[in-house]
């Protein structure tokens, strides 16, 4: 499929899916949330590619909603067409998912963020949820990620006062994984996607599936969820490879199955 | 005559303070002026580096009373203005040069301390003398003097009030040189010139990185001032650096 707003870059055992509207600085119009869901559904389906990197290139995340697109609509309309729920399609990509953010990820853009596995902040990054400012709420997500991330006084302050952090406060918080400048912030994401692309494709699978059962589930359920993942990958061709290799003192080989 | 005298010679931005009635005290018109030069500074390419001077006897002596003694309720703004002055000339991807013709008091020390690099005459103490009209110091320089200094040395001037004379503002570290008064703008301005003939993007990264460090940890600053090479590397300024040294002459940079 042909894109309008995006760009996808297959790279194997990577790809990089950067949004591309920078003239509205990225906003994310449903078109475009429908193109980045298109996109993971297929890199979700290529068994070429191992981890993908999410980024809205050198200066800018995604700087929110379209705000034009919904100014005059009404709440029926909102709810049939689904404007936050369709974003939940990003949280059912099963590869880990990097966010690359430089600049402003506001609202949706930083909602967007929050929905991937790992944060590499370039130093000009900031992350807010100004809605309140337009008379709305954050509304895919950043009520509640941003409290299961850094924290219910954290995300009360972003989501009541609209005012953005820098990236290095969303480091000490946690929230980001690296601060980097920002000219090699894709960079260094994609070096974190190549060498997670070396691991166990099934083990990666569900050790991101065992953590966000952690933000789910009481701790004997993750904790159960966990074990059982645990065993299932003693099913796999992998872990048979991985500890050979780790014996005979040799890289594994792993092949996804 | 403008109460901020703005001029670009060679690549270099001087910024003179201009009230020299009132020793260059900063008053709403100068703060207003500061902030568009220091933006200014920082979105025109053809400005490589700035340097921050006053006209007369003073550098700066501090915040207008008049003003400062009525300020109630312009708080917020003036702390806004302040902030963009300070965190601007900190952020500024340039080298930044306080070139102290005289007394650094109060905010003019707190300028004269957001800038990369102090040059002052002799007479160029630097003063925090809030606790005389019975306040603390602000515009950063409770952060500042303990950093440049050590808190020995910042609780005495604070507390005293009493002014920092050049000659030990210089043996402290906190100026980089004390020279002759009628030396020190032909100083300033032969270095400024030369790091305005610098490799630009070299220049800004070291000051990123330095800022960086205020933040980081050690592990933390080897890894960003790391990738900021990398980033140096692919340019032209270090490819003629390196060409420049094995052809053993001088390089001529173009900041990119």
């Amino acid at each position: 499929m042909d894109f309008e707003f995006i760009r996808v870059q297959t790279e194997p055992p990577i790809a990089v899916v950067t949004l591309d509207r920078p003239k509205v600085l990225n906003a994310l119009s449903p078109a475009l949330v429908d193109e980045v869901t298109v996109a993971l559904g297929q890199l979700d389906q290529d068994d070429s590619i191992r981890a993908v990197v999410l980024t809205g290139g050198p200066k800018v995340f995604a700087a929110g909603a379209d705000i034009g697109d919904m100014a005059e609509r009404g709440p029926i309309e909102q709810l049939r067409r689904d404007q936050t729920g369709r974003w939940a399609k990003v949280t059912g990509f099963t590869k880990p998912l990097i966010a690359a953010v430089n600049g402003y990820a506001l609202g949706g853009g930083c909602e967007m963020a929050l929905m991937c596995d790992l944060i590499i902040a370039g130093d000009s990054a900031r992350f807010g949820q100004p809605e309140i400012n337009l008379g709305i709420i954050a509304g895919a997500g950043g009520t509640q990620r941003w409290t299961r991330t850094a924290g219910k006084y954290i995300a009360m302050e972003v989501n009541l006062t609209g005012q953005p952090i820098t990236a290095w406060r969303a480091y000490q918080l946690g929230m980001v994984n690296r601060v980097v400048p920002a000219e090699v912030t894709i960079d260094v994401a994609k070096q974190v996607a190549r060498q997670i692309a070396t691991r166990a494709p099934i083990a990666a699978r569900l050790a991101k599936e065992s953590v966000n059962q952690a933000l789910e589930t009481p701790l004997s359920e993750g904790l159960a969820v966990e074990r059982k993942n645990f065993y299932f990958l003693f099913a796999t061709e992998d872990q048979k490879e991985g500890m050979k290799a780790f014996l005979e003192k040799r890289p594994a080989e792993f092949k996804g199955r | 005559m403008s109460v901020l005298d703005v001029t670009l010679e060679s690549g270099v931005q001087w910024i003179r303070l201009n009230r020299p009635e009132s020793m260059n005290a900063v008053n709403g018109e100068l703060r207003a002026a500061l902030v568009a030069a220091v933006r200014d500074a920082e979105r025109n390419p053809e400005v490589r580096v700035v340097v921050v001077t006053g006209t007369g006897k003073a550098f700066c002596s501090g915040a207008d009373v008049r003003e400062f003694a009525s300020r109630e309720g312009a708080v917020d703004a003036i702390r806004g203005e302040y902030e963009r002055i300070l965190t601007g000339l900190r952020n500024l991807p340039k080298p930044v040069i306080a070139s102290l013709n005289g007394v650094a008091a109060g905010i003019g020390a707190s300028i004269a301390m957001a800038c990369d690099l102090r040059f002052a005459t002799p007479d160029a103490a630097l003063v925090e003398a809030f606790v005389k009209i019975g306040l603390t110091p602000d515009g950063g320089a409770t952060w500042f003097l303990p950093r440049f200094i050590g808190t020995a040395k910042a609780f005495e001037i604070m507390y005293t009030g009493d002014p920092l004379p050049a000659a030990e503002a210089e043996r402290l570290g906190l100026y980089n040189r004390v020279v002759p008064a009628e030396s020190l703008e032909e100083t300033v301005r032969d270095l400024a010139q030369a790091l305005a003939r610098g490799p630009a993007m070299a220049l800004a990264a070291a000051k990123r990185s330095v800022n960086f460090s205020a933040n980081s940890t050690f592990d933390e600053a080897l890894d960003f001032e790391f990738m900021l090479q990398g980033v140096q590397m692919q340019g032209q300024d270090f490819k003629e650096g390196v060409t420049a040294f094995l052809e053993r002459r001088k390089p001529e940079f173009k900041g990119e």
